[in-house]
Order: structure tokens, then C-alpha cells, then sequence
């Protein structure tokens, strides 16, 4: 309360002659504080909390409102004819008169009367509101979709750069990289060629009209009882994913950035230093042996994992997974989980989080391997030989 | 802006900024915290639960909410929703079998009324990784366009592993709450 007295005595004082110097510093610097801003209120405007003030500000709003309102019956009027390109920039121009309201009943918030300023903001929004439902009707959202389409330019690379990589279609097609690949597949080679041929007869077409792609990362995608094999050589390869597998064997050597794995049923999986993270979805009875910064498994039943973490593996929605250590060997391995910052064994195969289960006692989803139940170690030897 | 922004505006003294990260699992979020605060990011284990960093960025001071994005703790979210002033969307821009998924998420968390004038960057992380979609292709599956207009918005590519765009992508967010909240000073 008594604060408040001072205050008004101060603004009092400042209208007819300059405070005098006060004993406290900090009432010092509030009498300042209260002359500057009625100084600047002075100079503003004339007087902001006369009715006058208020009177003009309301009219200026009406003003406008009514001008948007007026150009909304238009535009509504004119909607009739869709093909009409000015509809999308007119409707641009209310949204933008209308902003411009919204900012001056904000800028003049201050002065206004409370109920003022409510009745305003709703009368905006309500205008708002009309040219939403204007603008939904003369320019229907579009929705966005996936569309199954190849990616031709990067087979094409693909090729040219004499790179193994497999762009998953859906289709029972022999992948272009496999060219270089396993001798069971040879005998499908022919039919890849063509494959290449109409991939490269498309690039063409769809160069003209750049739409929207859909993407398969380089991977194995759809294979049954099959040994898949892949070599990275250096550091240049990115993600890779393995995609609807059954009752294969895969080995992947070398480094690779990004694992993604997703759809498995009983395969057994090796491999290399991943230096990224790996993701796992939906696996079931299969072997992983696999070296990360980051793992995370989703919805596994019955596998089990042998891994080299940098962090804590993390497993969701899983059931009867179990955990063992790293155990891939290869030609180059140990040169390759140095480069990918993996050399060194952290014992985090062991620290699993499961997010199922947030309690201090050990989940029941997941379990440490027994070591009379282990594989031994894993030894790849290199196809090329 | 409503009623409630306009009373935040005039009560706000401090030039503090509330910053939600968000995104589907995998997608970075704790690694880009931990880049921009210049730590050692070689050993992130996913996050249970959330983080909290307070940053000095220019002359505002941000609390940046990291929050673990695996899919059963995504329903606890919403309980970080509250003054967040700016919003950031991460996305693994390698996993695109997911980005239908990360699409879902991201329009289901938009509907919040909570967060309908927080400004939104959207951090297409991992750029550095051969196969990443570019951040044009992102915003197109994402369908960022379609977004109402008045949401305040901006996708930047960047590498939570390199640090590239980070700053970029903070700069944008930084400067467009500071141009809506502190418009009165």
C-alpha cells in the first residue's frame, strides 16, 4: 500500500516540477524511471487513457475490419470460378490485412481498456475463422502420399560408380550389385540387365517432371533362405538396411554408418563396426553379432544379440532376448573397430535399458547368455577368395 | 495470438527462452544438446527419461528440454508442453522407412493447443550420412507446407556429428521467439 502512495505521489510530482533528489538510490531511479515514461507517453500521444484515444483506435479498428469483411464477400463471390489464378494471392492479401489487425489491437494493448481489447482479439478471430473455411473451399488441401517409384538416377550411379548397392522395388527383380555378387545368382544376371536398360530408358521421362520420390535405402530387402554377403571397403558407405529376411544368413564386413534392420525371422546376422546406430524392429528367433556407438531394439521375441556398445543397448516391447559379447572376426576387424572408435571393450552388451520394464529389479524380457550357450567366435572368410 | 501471449508479453522480463527437442527415437536430439553445448558426444546412451541444459546463446538464456523420444515414453511428451516457446522437431534424415511414422508424430503433436505459438524448427539431422534425404525432401514428406499459416516455421539440414547447421538452425529459432515475444520492448 505504501509503495503504491509513493508511486502516485511521484507521477504528481513529475507533472508540475522535477522530483526532489531523493535520500535512496533505488526510489531515486524508480522517480526516473516514472518521469521518463510519462515524458514518453506525452510525446507519443497526446493522452492515452482519454476516451478520445480509444474512440479513434476503435474506429481505425472498425475501419479495417469492416474493409476485410467486404473483401472476403468478395473473394466468396468470386470463388465460383476455380480456375481463377488471382483467388490464391487475394486470399494471401486478407490473411495479411488481417495480421496487420492482430498487431495493432496487440501495439495498442496497452492503452485500451481490457474489455477492448478482448471484444477486438475475438472479432479477429472470428475473421480469421471466416477466411480459413473460405480458403479451404477455393483451395482444398492437398494431401501428401507415397507413391512406389524407383529411383533410376541412382541405380544409374550406382553403375557407373561400379558400386554394390541394391535398391529394393518390391519386386522379385536380382539386384544390380549382385552382378559382382554370388554364384547362385548368376544365372539371373541376364534378366538384371534388362532391368538396368529400363531403369535407365526411365531417367529421361522422370527428369522432366521432378516429383516426389520414394526411397529404399541400399540393403537386402525380401530374400529367403539365402547367404547374403556385402564388403564396405573404407568409410564411404552410409545407412544400409535389411528388410523382410527369412531364414537367412547375412555377413556384412567392413564399416558402415547406419544399420537398419526391420522384419527378420530366424536369420543370423554378422556384422561389422557400425559407427552410427543401429535399429532393430521386429525380429524374431534370430542371431545378431553387431559392434556400435548405439543400439536400440524394438518388438524382438526369441533372439539374441552379441554386441559390442559404446552406450547402453536399449531394448522396448521385447521378449526373451538375451545378451552376449562381440564375437565377428574377419580379415581387417581389428583395424576396422579402431577406425570406428569400437577397439575398445566397454561390458556394455551387458547393460541393457529396458523401457518396458522402469523398475530396479532385472526385467524379465531380457537375460545375460549362458556361457556354456554362446556361439563361438564368428569367422568370415573374405568371397573373393 | 491470443490474450494469454499478450500478457506473456508484457509480464516477460527476463530474456529466458523455454526449448522443447522432440522427435522419433534415434533421431539425434541428445547429441545435437550436447554439440551445441560443445561437449563430448562419442558416448550417448538413448535417452530414459529427459535432460536439461541451460545455454547462454547471445544475450538470451535457453532451457532446452531433451526428451527421450522412444515410442512408450512418447505419451509423456505432453507433459513438457507447457510455456515452451520454441519447438524443435529433429528427424533422422537416413531412416526412411520411418518417416512416415515421424510424420504422424510430428502433425499429431502440432494439434496441441499448448504449442500453438511456439515457433518450430525442424533439424533435419544427419546430413553427413550417404543416403540422407536433403532437407527439401524432407520438408516435402513431412508436408510442412500444409501446416497452418500461422505457425512460424523453418527445416535446416544439419549433422549433430560434424555440428554443421546447428548453429544456423538455433540462430532462426532464437531470433523469430525473440522478434514475437519480446516485440514490445
Amino acid at each position: 500500500m505504501a509503495g503504491e502512495e509513493e508511486g502516485n505521489q511521484a507521477s504528481t510530482e513529475t507533472l508540475d516540477h522535477p522530483p526532489a533528489p531523493a535520500a535512496h538510490p533505488k526510489h531515486a531511479a524508480m522517480l526516473e524511471r516514472l518521469s521518463n515514461r510519462h515524458q514518453q507517453s506525452l510525446s507519443r500521444k497526446p493522452d492515452p487513457n482519454s476516451p478520445d484515444s480509444t474512440h479513434s483506435f476503435l474506429s481505425l479498428f472498425s475501419q479495417s475490419k469492416l474493409s476485410i469483411e467486404s473483401n472476403i464477400s468478395l473473394l466468396r463471390r468470386q470463388s465460383t470460378d476455380q480456375t481463377n489464378p488471382a483467388l490464391k494471392s487475394d486470399l494471401e492479401k486478407i490473411f495479411t490485412s488481417i495480421s496487420h489487425l492482430e498487431k495493432l489491437v496487440a501495439e495498442n494493448s496497452y492503452s485500451l481498456p481490457s474489455f477492448e481489447v478482448r471484444t477486438c482479439l475475438e472479432a479477429v478471430s472470428s475473421l480469421k475463422q471466416t477466411l480459413d473455411t473460405l480458403a479451404s473451399d477455393i483451395v482444398p488441401i492437398k494431401r501428401f502420399s507415397f507413391r512406389n517409384k524407383k529411383d533410376p538416377s541412382s541405380v544409374v550411379n550406382a553403375i557407373e560408380s561400379g558400386k554394390t548397392e541394391f535398391h529394393g522395388s518390391g519386386e522379385p527383380s536380382c539386384p544390380v550389385g549382385d552382378l559382382l555378387g554370388f554364384k547362385e545368382r548368376e544365372k539371373k544376371a541376364p534378366s538384371s540387365v534388362v532391368n538396368v536398360i529400363e531403369s535407365e530408358s526411365r531417367v529421361t521421362e522422370l527428369e522432366e517432371k521432378p516429383s516426389f520420390r520414394v526411397w529404399d535405402s541400399p540393403g537386402f530387402k525380401d530374400r529367403e533362405n539365402e547367404v547374403l554377403v556385402r564388403e564396405f571397403k573404407g568409410l564411404e558407405m552410409g545407412e544400409f538396411s535389411l528388410t523382410g529376411l527369412s531364414s537367412c544368413e547375412v555377413r556384412l564386413t567392413g564399416c558402415l554408418r547406419a544399420l537398419f534392420v526391420h522384419k527378420l525371422r530366424d536369420c543370423k546376422v554378422y556384422v561389422g563396426p557400425v559407427f552410427g546406430s543401429v535399429l532393430i524392429e521386429e525380429v524374431e528367433g534370430c542371431v545378431f553379432v553387431l559392434a556400435s556407438h548405439q543400439i536400440r531394439i524394438h518388438r524382438a521375441r526369441g533372439s539374441d544379440f552379441y554386441l559390442r556398445v559404446r552406450s547402453r543397448p536399449i531394448i522396448e516391447d521385447c521378449s526373451g532376448v538375451r545378451f552376449g559379447p562381440y564375437c565377428l572376426g574377419y580379415d581387417g576387424i581389428e583395424r576396422d573397430l579402431k577406425e570406428s572408435n569400437l577397439d575398445e571393450e566397454t561390458g556394455n552388451w551387458a547393460n541393457v535399458d529396458d523401457f518396458r520394464w522402469l523398475k530396479a529389479v532385472q526385467s524379465p524380457n531380457w537375460s545375460i547368455l549362458p556361457e556354456s550357450e554362446r556361439i563361438g567366435r564368428v569367422t568370415i572368410v573374405s568371397s573373393d577368395k | 495470438m491470443g490474450l494469454l501471449s499478450i500478457i506473456r508479453k508484457i509480464k516477460r522480463k527476463e530474456k529466458e527462452m523455454r526449448i522443447l527437442m522432440v522427435g522419433l527415437d534415434n533421431s539425434g536430439k541428445t547429441t545435437i544438446v550436447l554439440k551445441i553445448n560443445g561437449e563430448d558426444t562419442s558416448v550417448i546412451s538413448p535417452t530414459l527419461g529427459f535432460n536439461i541444459k541451460t545455454i547462454t546463446y547471445n544475450k538470451y538464456t535457453l532451457n532446452i528440454w531433451d526428451v527421450g523420444g522412444q515410442r512408450t515414453i512418447r505419451s509423456y511428451w505432453r507433459n513438457y508442453f507447457e510455456q515452451t516457446d520454441g519447438l524443435v522437431w529433429v528427424v533422422d534424415s537416413s531412416d526412411l522407412r520411418r518417416l512416415d511414422d515421424c510424420k504422424f508424430e510430428l502433425h499429431n503433436l502440432l494439434k496441441e493447443e499448448r504449442l500453438s505459438g511456439a515457433s518450430l524448427l525442424i533439424l533435419a539431422n544427419k546430413q553427413d550420412i550417404h543416403g540422407a534425404l536433403s532437407p527439401h525432401e524432407i520438408a516435402k514428406v513431412l508436408n510442412l507446407e500444409g501446416l497452418d499459416r500461422t505457425r512460424h516455421w523453418e527445416i535446416v539440414g544439419c549433422s549433430a556429428y560434424t555440428g554443421a547447421g546447428l548453429l544456423e538452425g538455433f540462430d532462426w529459432l532464437v531470433q523469430d521467439i525473440a522478434s514475437r515475444i519480446y516485440m514490445l520492448d
